[in-house]
């Protein structure tokens, strides 16, 4: 038998980091998550599969857009018409009800396991070969407890896992996503858990084939390259499973990392630039700038100017966008040394965890993304970075003073 | 690290001096303003970390006028490091060098040295840790006259930190952009207003999210109004139904109402259509009789009336004398005919006739007389020679035959050679003999010529041809049929007679002139005959006539009283009557047709009919329109809303507002964080700044405070006593009394920054030990003080050089040192 497995289409979810949206990207955009599913399921249909799954988050919120629902529908009834059967769940983005579900009711189409409770369904391949499918859908954005002691023991059938989660951390907070460790799922031993949540495509584990789709598009630049599906084939006398990656994002997103070891004028940083973005299909860019105290203040005004980008994304090939750039210095503090370890220390103070957050603490609690941000090792480094860049761009003014003619 | 020689090249106003400086510990330079004081200053701070030739003006001491345009210009320091080395450091600039810093070469003991081997020395302090740290000028000190107290209380909280002026400045800018970019309760700062944004487009995200719910509402809503649209729209056909139905009642009322009025027409009639029929058959019968009957009479007329015609019949009975006359004069005809020819062909008979007839009867008997008189002529006849040749030939012919035989058969050609001859021999004979009978006659026939030939001249006869009998009895003959043409002839007149009169009979009877010959004759009698039989045809036919009309007339009387008895029947008068009664009758069937007809369209209501009243018929159809018409308004009032319903749900199908909103809050999220980055960046760029000053000063800070604070003692002339650092920097009078710093005086705060500067250097001495530059600082120190200064300077010469620039005679004189000289060629050393 064939299948398909899929999940975190997040339809109706916008691209983060954007701080601009040049027009011609909205609809690219809007429809970018719409075009991967639509080819997912023309793949369904172009390979006959027999099985298609959707390990949730489908619709990036609980209250999706009559445009997602009534999209979502008509490619389900695509399959469905196609005798292709759907097994479905929710994920912690799209916990809803059956009811609020626009899909057609067909015998081809189940939404396993609503209420959060595990279930077991038995389907028949039209060749006559017998599979079970075992998950849950949630009911709310978090469950905490571990399901998979709710999992039923592997029967007869070859049996497909499904669920929409996170592995465990020690961070309890974090484990809010019906935790799981990659050992007991491999205990319950399922010819195959499909996996959704992590949004980076991931195999968990060969034998049993424990295994992230990814996302269906990449959001933000964080998710960088092709993104997709799996097509699956089952050895249905071995029950031996391969699996194969078919990317669908109409979009990728790339980081670009550029290097300055002088200065130069800015045609010649242009050029630079527009000779590092090279793309075959529509591509947005993120671009990262190493020796950044290369750059006069004036180049630095422009190449942080959105409309620097969208005036170089007119350049590129295949559509694709400059959307982001980021300054990196790697160089020390040029300081004498006692200065310098008291500059390292001073740093190694004010970016400890805690001290940060109390440093940035009126800011934080301003709004729940602020809050969140404080939180984020990741936006820590950040926030260092571009202190690091801002301060090495002085301290460069009073080391260079006399050279600067 | 001993400054032991200052030595001009060219720099500023001062070219090709040297200062050899006589003491490790304090120096005293002297000169009025103007006379290089700062200069050498500068040139000290210069050659150790590089010329600074900027055309705008600079910070603090080096302000000083442009160089004089002299190549090259710089010159050398002469240090002696602990060790007792001497290093030269040597910096030069001329023009066309690329360096503005100067080139600098480094001399230890004589050999050119990397720099690093003095610098190092250094701990790598640049230019502003050695201005800011050594160098004690008026500037300075007006900076930090400048400066507001509690700038002072930073510079001085500071002054561990090399740079801390310039990174105090730099904090406060970072601190500053923060600042801008968010404030706590702010509400135009760039983040605030982000923040602001953030959650204005996070509703808007919530609010485009309700678009399921409306679309589910919208969906609820518009099923609602189809359903009751259908209940209306069935109420209102029903309703229209019923309108239909009293609407065919009314359209009935008058089918009714034109019944009625039918059925009043219908009335009985007496009329039989057989009857009918057969009496327009008699009529029709009648009329044609006396067509017939007109004709017949017509014809009867046109029959001329019978005439006598006894006269022509006996006329016609003479045809058959008429046809024995014809055939006698064709037999008379006939017979003149053949006697004629009779007579001609005697006359071509005998051509001696025609002379005959002239000679009269005795005449005849004298020629008879004469002619039998005549002898007669002898006929010379010649032998027939041909048959005595003949004898001749055939004799031949035997004897050449027998000739043959003999040669053959022996006798029987002989014999026949013999009798061959024989004959030959005959006929040779027989010709001999008839020649001399012909030559006798001739001579007795040439006298009987001379005879005859004087007979024909007196009778114009030929007597040797004449028959004289013959001729007598010819004429005879002749005379004979002269007579019967003669006889034949007056029976021809007889008969032309008796046809003339025939004739004239027949054209009076004929009335019409007629040739009397034979043909016209018989053509007039037929033509009589036919005019006879003619009269007789017509007689015949009148007399049919007359018969066929009587008949015709009584036939009839019978047809005119059958229809009357048939008219009888119907009583009616007569045919005319009876058409009408026929036409009245059509019109009764075709009125009954019309009734039968309505009766049977209203059948079902007409029980209903008898009874309803139009008026309220009418009302009831105006209640029921008006009831329809309020239904109507409704299903079009429902219709409408339907239809805008449906707009909405397709809006809601095609909107990509929940889409739009999401990505505009993620992008405005995205302007936020970068913008919040911006600012935390600054914020922590401050706070950096401010800690690694914090460190960098605070190891050396309590020893600092303690030399400061005698520093300070010296300085105030003992009015303080003591300084404390608790998170606000405090000094103490004389009286005990604490004063936080921003309370301090000017000149008093001036003083702290001096001693605290001062003690800085102590505390660094180890690391960094370098001359003290103090250019004319004490300006405004009075005689007091200057004596405290002196303890002062003698104190700090013990741990650094000493240099004073001083234009004030009394520190000189206080100081006790004899002082050098800007003067040019001045021996000071």
């Amino acid at each position: 038998m064939k299948f398909i497995h899929f999940a975190d289409a997040h339809l109706d979810s916008p691209f983060r980091g954007l701080s601009f949206l040049p027009s011609k990207a909205f609809n690219q955009i809007y429809n970018a998550a719409n075009q991967s599913l639509k080819r997912i399921v023309d793949l369904a249909l172009s390979e006959q599969v027999d099985l298609v799954l959707i390990a949730g988050d489908t619709f990036d919120s609980n209250h999706p857009s009559p445009h997602s629902q009534l999209l979502f529908a008509q490619e389900i009834k695509r399959l469905t018409d196609a005798q292709i059967q759907v097994v479905m769940i929710f994920g912690n983005h799209d916990h809803m009800k059956r009811s609020e579900l626009l899909v057609t009711p067909s015998p081809y189409f189940k939404l396993l396991g609503p209420d959060e409770k595990v279930e077991q369904v038995t389907f028949t391949t039209k060749t006559g070969f017998t599979y079970d499918v075992v998950g849950f859908s949630y009911l709310n954005n978090h469950i905490t407890s571990d399901k998979l002691p709710e999992f039923p023991e592997k029967g007869a059938n070859y049996t497909f896992g499904m669920m929409h989660a996170q592995e465990k951390t020690s961070t309890n907070s974090q484990n809010v996503y019906a935790p799981f460790t990659v050992q007991e799922m491999q205990e319950l031993n399922y010819d195959y858990f499909a996996l959704g949540h992590i949004h980076a495509r991931r195999t968990l584990s060969t034998e049993p084939l424990i295994v992230y789709p990814g996302n269906i598009q990449g959001r933000h630049i964080n998710e960088l390259g092709p993104k997709g599906c799996y097509l699956g084939e089952v050895n249905e006398a071995s029950r031996e499973t391969k699996i194969d990656f078919y990317a669908t994002s109409p979009i990728i997103w790339q980081s670009v990392q550029l290097e300055l070891t002088a200065g130069l004028s800015k045609a010649d940083l242009q050029a630079k630039i527009l000779a590092s973005l090279t793309a075959e299909q529509t591509t947005y860019f993120s671009l990262q700038l190493l020796g950044a105290r290369f750059l006069t203040e004036e180049e630095t005004d422009l190449i942080t100017d959105s409309d620097f980008w969208q005036n170089l994304s007119l350049q590129l090939a295949a559509d694709s966008q400059l959307v982001d750039v980021r300054f990196k210095e790697q160089e020390q503090l040029q300081l004498n040394d006692h200065d310098q370890a008291a500059f390292n220390q001073a740093a190694d103070e004010i970016f400890a965890p805690e001290e940060f957050k109390q440093i940035i603490k009126d800011w934080a609690k301003k709004d729940e993304l602020t809050a969140q941000a404080a939180d984020q090792p990741e936006f820590l480094q950040a926030v260092k970075e571009l202190a690091q860049v801002k301060l090495a761009a002085k301290l460069k003014g009073i080391d260079d003073e006399t050279q600067e003619n | 690290m001993r400054l032991k020689k200052i030595k001009f090249i060219n720099f500023g106003q001062l070219s090709n001096l040297t200062f050899n400086l006589p003491s490790p510990e304090l120096n005293v330079f002297f000169g009025e303003n103007e006379a290089g004081k700062s200069t050498t200053v500068a040139f000290i701070k210069q050659v150790m970390f590089g010329f600074y030739l900027r055309s705008n003006s600079s910070p603090f001491f080096e302000d000083y006028k442009p160089l004089a345009h002299v190549s090259p210009m710089g010159g050398s320091l002469f240090f002696e490091d602990e060790h007792g080395s001497e290093f030269e450091l040597e910096r030069l600039w001329a023009k066309g060098d690329k360096t503005k810093r100067g080139i600098l070469t480094v001399k230890k003991d004589g050999q050119v040295v990397p720099e690093s081997l003095f610098y190092d020395q250094l701990q790598k302090i640049d230019g502003n840790f050695y201005a800011d740290s050594f160098i004690f000028n008026q500037e300075m000190l007006g900076q930090v006259a400048s400066l507001s107290q509690a700038d002072l209380l930073e510079r001085i909280y500071y002054l561990g930190a090399a740079d801390s002026g310039k990174l105090l400045a730099l904090r406060d800018d970072f601190a500053k952009e923060a600042g801008q970019l968010f404030k706590k309760t702010g509400k135009k700062p760039q983040v605030n207003q982000l923040l602001k944004k953030v959650s204005a487009k996070r509703e808007a995200v919530a609010e485009a999210e309700d678009e399921y719910q409306d679309y589910e509402s919208l969906e609820a809503e518009l099923t609602a109004k189809q359903t009751s649209l259908k209940q209306v729209q069935e109420q209102l056909a029903a309703e229209q139904k019923e309108q239909s139905q009293l609407a065919n009642l009314q359209k009935s009322f008058q089918s009714y109402h034109k019944l009625q009025e039918l059925e009043a027409e219908v009335k009985p009639l007496k009329f039989t259509s057989s009857n009918y029929q057969e009496a327009q058959s008699l009529q029709a019968q009648g009329k044609n009789l006396q067509a017939n009957l007109a004709n017949l009479e017509k014809q009867a007329a046109s029959l001329a009336s019978a005439e006598d015609l006894t006269a022509e019949k006996q006329l016609l009975q003479k045809r058959p004398e008429l046809l024995q006359w014809q055939s006698e004069y064709q037999a008379d005809l006939q017979k003149e005919k053949q006697l004629k020819n009779e007579e001609q062909q005697l006359l071509t008979l005998n051509p001696d006739l025609a002379a005959g007839l002239k000679l009269s009867q005795a005449d005849l008997q004298t020629l008879a007389s004469d002619y039998r008189a005549l002898p007669e002529k002898a006929g010379v006849t010649a032998p027939t020679k041909s048959n005595n040749n003949l004898f001749l030939l055939i004799g031949a012919v035997i004897a050449v035959v027998g000739l043959i035989l003999l040669f053959t058969s022996g006798i029987t050609g002989l014999i026949l050679l013999i009798a061959g001859v024989a004959v030959a021999g005959y006929g040779f004979y027989q010709n001999k003999n008839q020649a001399q009978v012909v030559q006798e006659a001739q001579k007795a026939q040439k006298q009987v010529e001379q005879q005859y030939q004087s007979f024909q001249k007196k009778y114009g006869l030929d007597p040797a041809s004449l028959s004289v009998d013959n001729l007598i009895n010819q004429v005879s003959q002749y005379r004979m049929k002269q007579q019967a043409l003669e006889a034949n002839n007056e029976q021809l007149t007889q008969i032309e007679t008796k046809c003339g009169q025939l004739a004239a009979k027949l054209e009076e009877a004929l009335n019409e002139p007629l040739k009397a010959d034979f043909n016209s004759l018989l053509a007039a009698m037929t033509e009589l005959d036919d005019r006879i039989s003619r009269s007789q045809q017509v007689a015949e036919r009148k007399a049919s006539l007359a018969f066929n009309l009587k008949q015709g007339q009584q036939e009839l009387k019978e047809l005119g009283l059958k229809l009357k008895a048939v008219l009888a029947k119907d009583q009616v008068k007569d045919m005319t009557e009876y058409d009408q009664r026929y036409q009245g009758s059509l019109a009764q069937a075709k009125l009954q047709a019309q009734v039968a007809s309505l009766q049977y369209n209203l059948h079902d209501d007409l029980a209903q009919l008898k009874q309803v009243d139009p008026a309220s018929l009418k009302e009831k159809l105006a209640q029921v329109a008006s009831k329809i018409a309020t239904e109507q308004e409704k299903v079009n009032q429902l219709q409408q809303e339907a239809a805008q319903v449906q707009v909405k749900l397709t809006n809601l199908a095609d909107s990509s507002n929940v889409f739009a909103a999401k990505q505009d809050l993620a992008n405005t999220q995205t302007r936020l964080m970068q913008a919040s980055q911006e600012y935390l960046a600054n914020l922590l760029a401050s706070k950096w700044i401010g800690r690694a000053l914090d460190l960098a000063s605070n190891e050396r800070f309590p020893k600092m405070l303690k030399a400061a604070k005698e520093y300070l003692q010296l300085l105030t002339g003992g009015r303080y006593v003591d300084l404390e650092l608790d998170k606000k920097l405090t000094v103490t009078r004389f009286d005990g009394k604490k004063r936080e710093v921003k309370y301090l005086s000017r000149g008093t705060a001036e003083q702290l920054y001096f001693a605290l500067k001062l003690a800085f250097v102590e505390q660094i001495k180890d690391q960094i030990n370098l001359p003290i530059l103090i250019d004319d600082s004490f300006v405004n120190f009075d005689d007091q003080r200057v004596g405290y200064i002196k303890q002062l300077l003698q104190k700090i010469s013990a741990n650094n050089q000493v240099l004073i620039f001083t234009a004030q005679r009394n520190l000189v004189d206080e100081i006790g040192i004899e002082p050098m000289f800007f003067e040019k060629g001045t021996p000071n050393a």
